[in-house]
């Protein structure tokens, strides 16, 4: 592998196995503890500014430094990037990849169903993620119901067991939804069923309202019985409420221990839905897509809310109708925390040109638009103490590219989290190549032609 | 231990008789004359494997009235004069096998053959008034109501050396509540060892009702334990004093759940993935449950985490990859390796991590089937000692009947199987079975010749 500079007459061993394991392994994606030291690439900090060429070293999966010329300890590996753009690992806000089920559509109201519970560090698309340069997603609820439940942040593992992928210093997030979605879930229902309400907007907003009630009532039944029990001599007949798992989730929010992510299309719904915010005092952290956000990048940005929304492909529902391609950039211009997102298994590889097309619709520059698929997402998920740039001290989440990431030439050559590499397209290209005389054999015996 | 405690053989009474001195025995802790007396064989000349200790050859094995009154080498036990005398010389005794995990005589509706996740919900409209009507899944349900036994599927599992089979529910998320039988004939009820052994949960979804969705589920069991808690609170608050109180509304369904989450009886989760085992671990830790696992057959890549946590695994002989294992969908090549070497060796890798198993028959309902993918185990690398013993002590264990079942030892329940060659060897022959003391025979004279 020419980008590598390798001491060791290993290195062929150690790049199979590495290949291999990426490819299919159940164990570790690559054996070098954490300790990575990548060599001679042009460095994107995002928060510090360009580095023409410079190396990074990485021990324990935490960068140790960053500039010219460092050494390694013996024994750590060194990946020569010369002639690459060595970015921070890239952080998709909004996808709903790596789980077992998107929606429990069954019901409007479903704050209890916990995306976090059925994470599935199997599915491939973590794969495809991490060929994108991909390292850290919040995998979200679907957008069935008005609210949805609470979703995780997982960092693109593959190959480690589940609990290793959640992201436990991530904000904790709530998923609502706004707009057709909500409206046109349980559209045709099975004979004898009857619709789910709400079938409208004004119907969204209100089973909104309604819900966050009965939380109210509810942390005010908890209060009093506290309250009552903590008496000297309290009554016999002191009954306590029950635990609602649903209502549990809203109280959260309600306390503000766990922040709003909601999906909206259309600024009217969205401006209603900052209005229960206010009126019920909970943090709205960001709104999913927001195409119409451009209508009201003031208001957004003066409530402190970001967006996570598309690059293009806008009008292609009526309620997207007025979405428009300039929309992540001029928000951004308006001082509104902007992110990039997929929201798909297979869209995620290719988030970095999303990122690039704010330069060509909206005018960002290339610092500003590398931001909205790295730091600013980390700020949008609680987590850029610890990645979302290049700084020492933080987490070795990187990514290297063949060429500048916004370039539309450029490749993900190899995603790096926490110093260890868990995608290699070069170690995984030769794989195949290793395997295919055994697949084209398979092909001459028989079979599909 | 029972031993002393034998009915001996007495000629008929008249059942006023038989009342009188059994009122007698009560007092007097005499031996107790009972109607059906079992008869008394001594099988002689083959050799012991007892799993209790090592093997004898050339051994004596007594059973009266369903009892195993003594076993030992030849010369040393007394074979006693009313016994009928079995001859055994080059076959070998095993205690009979027990699968702690089956659904023997449970009809089922047909299901597509895919190791899909099972997906219950209500019965389509062709089965309007079936067997599947009249008992719809939940806590309270006993599967024992829903049984058909048949002397083909005895035959079947006698043919594999099953002598016991614990049958368990499998429609649902609270499938229900199984049963213990020990095959003994074609009446049911005789075969009953206990009823209401275990409540069976199942991370499946309802078709169109709540839960539709995995994360709905995994909510739906914690709310439903958190409800029974508090109704098993509310009820003894009650019975300790209802001046003042308002009475607590009867919940059948909550009332089922009540001995599980607060007598510890044991409860089985189906864990179909290496998530599902995650998932039901930390169910089990919140709220305390005495629970075992079945199915299991990734429980290898949860081996760190079932070492922090041991629970008893009632491992499935299923070697396909779930649906949306990583085994699955990266290729056919990595699929088939998966159901030929690397799923069959999950109970090898759990004897080399210490961790407690059983091997069971699942949903296999053919018994020389299950036999096989017991050798296919074997094949892996678990050790034939190992296997048996998953066989026979150890889901004995499991189930709380180590004392009559498991092994062959004086006192236990006559549970003796004769084979000619090995257990685990392709070409063995099962020749008699003793279930409570009751003989069948399954090889002909000329086939043993």
């Amino acid at each position: 592998m020419k980008n590598l500079a390798l001491p060791l007459p290993r290195a062929a061993a150690i790049l199979a196995l590495a290949g291999f394991v990426v490819a299919f392994g159940p164990r570790p994606a690559a054996a070098d503890g954490g300790d990575i030291l990548i060599r001679n690439g042009t460095i994107l900090t995002v928060t510090k500014g360009v580095i023409a060429r410079g190396d990074i070293l990485v021990l324990g999966g935490v960068i140790k430094a960053i500039g010219p010329d460092l050494a390694a300890p013996p024994g750590v590996r060194a990946v020569d990037a010369a002639g690459r753009f060595v970015v921070p690992g890239l952080i998709d806000s909004h996808t709903h990849i790596a789980v077992a089920g998107t929606n429990e559509g069954s019901e409007a109201i479903t704050p209890e169903a916990d995306v976090g519970a059925v994470v599935n560090a199997d599915d491939a698309s973590i794969l495809t993620a991490l060929s994108g340069g991909v390292t850290m997603v919040h995998t979200m609820h679907g957008s069935a119901n008005p609210i949805g439940g609470p979703n995780v942040v997982l960092k693109m593992k593959w190959g480690r067991p589940s609990e290793e992928l959640v992201v436990a210093e991530a904000l904790p997030t709530l998923k609502f939804a706004l707009g057709e979605n909500v409206k046109q879930a349980n559209r045709t229902v099975a004979a004898g069923r009857e619709r789910r309400y709400p079938a409208t907007r004004m119907g969204a907003n209100a089973v909104i309202r309604r819900e966050l009630e009965k939380a109210r009532n509810y942390m005010a039944r908890w209060d009093r019985y506290k309250k009552a029990a903590a008496a000297k001599n309290p009554p016999r007949t002191l009954v306590p409420p029950k635990k609602d798992l649903r209502l549990e989730v809203l109280a959260e929010m309600l306390r503000g221990e766990r922040v709003a992510r909601c999906h909206s299309y259309q600024a009217t719904e969205t401006l209603e839905f900052m209005g229960l915010a206010r009126e019920f005092g909970f943090k709205i952290q960001c709104f999913e897509h927001c195409w119409e956000g451009y209508k009201i990048a003031g208001e957004i940005a003066a409530a402190g809310i970001g967006i996570s929304g598309f690059a293009d492909n806008w009008a292609y529902k009526m309620e997207a109708a007025e979405g428009i391609a300039e929309m992540a950039g001029y928000c951004a211009r308006k001082g509104v925390l902007v992110s990039i997102n997929s929201d798909s298994g297979e869209r995620i590889r290719r988030l970095f040109n999303d990122a690039a097309k704010t330069m060509k619709y909206g005018g960002l520059s290339e610092d500003e638009a590398l931001r909205l698929v790295t730091i600013n997402p980390a700020i949008q998920l609680g987590v850029d103490r610890i990645v979302g740039s290049l700084e020492v001290g933080k987490q070795c989440d990187v990514a290297i590219f063949s060429g500048h990431p916004l370039s539309a030439y450029a490749r993900c050559d190899m995603t790096i989290i926490e110093g260890r590499v868990y995608f290699d397209r070069e170690a995984l290209a030769r794989e195949r190549e290793a395997a295919a005389p055994a697949a084209a054999a398979a092909r001459e015996v028989g079979g599909l032609q | 231990m029972r031993i002393s405690i034998v009915a001996r053989p007495k000629p008929r009474v008249s059942p006023a008789v038989i009342v009188v001195l059994a009122a007698l025995a009560l007092d007097a802790a005499a031996p107790a004359p009972a109607a059906d007396v079992g008869p008394t064989y001594a099988i002689r000349g083959c050799r012991i494997v007892p799993v209790a200790g090592p093997a004898i050859e050339k051994g004596v094995i007594v059973i009266r009235d369903g009892l195993i009154e003594s076993l030992g080498p030849a010369g040393k036990v007394r074979i006693p004069d009313d016994a009928e005398i079995i001859e055994a010389e080059g076959l070998q005794a095993y205690p009979g096998l027990i699968t702690a995990f089956s659904s023997l005589f449970l009809e089922r509706p047909a299901r597509s053959a895919g190791p899909e996740i099972p997906f219950e919900g209500p019965p389509p409209a062709a089965a309007q008034g079936t067997r599947e009507d009249t008992f719809p899944p939940g806590p309270g349900l006993f599967v024992l109501d829903q049984l058909k036994p048949s002397r083909a599927a005895v035959e079947s599992f006698h043919r594999a050396g099953f002598t016991t089979a614990l049958v368990a529910p499998e429609r649902g998320i609270f499938e229900g509540q199984s049963v213990i039988l020990d095959l003994n004939g074609e009446a049911l009820l005789p075969m009953v060892i206990r009823n209401g052994a275990a409540l069976h949960v199942n991370f499946t979804t309802e078709r169109g009702a709540y839960p539709s969705s995995l994360m709905g589920t995994i909510a739906h069991i914690r709310q439903s334990f958190i409800d029974a808690e508090y109704y098993a609170a509310r009820q003894a608050q009650y019975a300790k004093g209802a001046a003042g109180l308002k009475r607590p509304a009867y919940d059948p369904r909550l009332e089922a759940l009540v001995p599980f989450v607060r007598d510890r009886r044991p409860v089985v989760f189906q864990c179909n993935n290496v998530e599902d085992i995650k998932r039901a671990l930390k169910i089990i830790a919140e709220f305390k449950l005495n629970a075992l696992l079945a199915g299991a057959n990734e429980a290898w890549r949860a081996a760190d985490v079932l070492g922090k946590a041991p629970v008893p695994l009632l491992v499935g002989l299923d070697f396909r990859p779930p649906a949306a294992s990583r085994y699955t969908t990266q290729g056919e090549e990595l699929r088939k390796k998966a159901e030929s070497a690397i799923y069959p060796a999950n109970a090898a890798e759990l004897a080399k991590a210490g961790l407690p198993f059983a091997l069971v028959s699942g949903a296999n309902a053919d018994g020389t089937a299950v036999l096989k993918a017991v050798r296919a185990a074997i094949g892996a690398g678990l050790a034939e000692e190992a296997a048996l013993r998953a066989l026979t002590i150890q889901p004995a264990r499991f189930l709380g009947l180590d004392q009559a079942l498991g092994t062959l030892e004086p006192g236990k329940i006559a549970n003796v199987v004769l084979v000619r060659g090995g257990l685990f060897d392709e070409k063995v022959r099962v020749v008699r079975v003793f279930v409570d003391g009751v003989r069948f025979d399954y090889e002909t004279e000329e086939a043993s010749k």
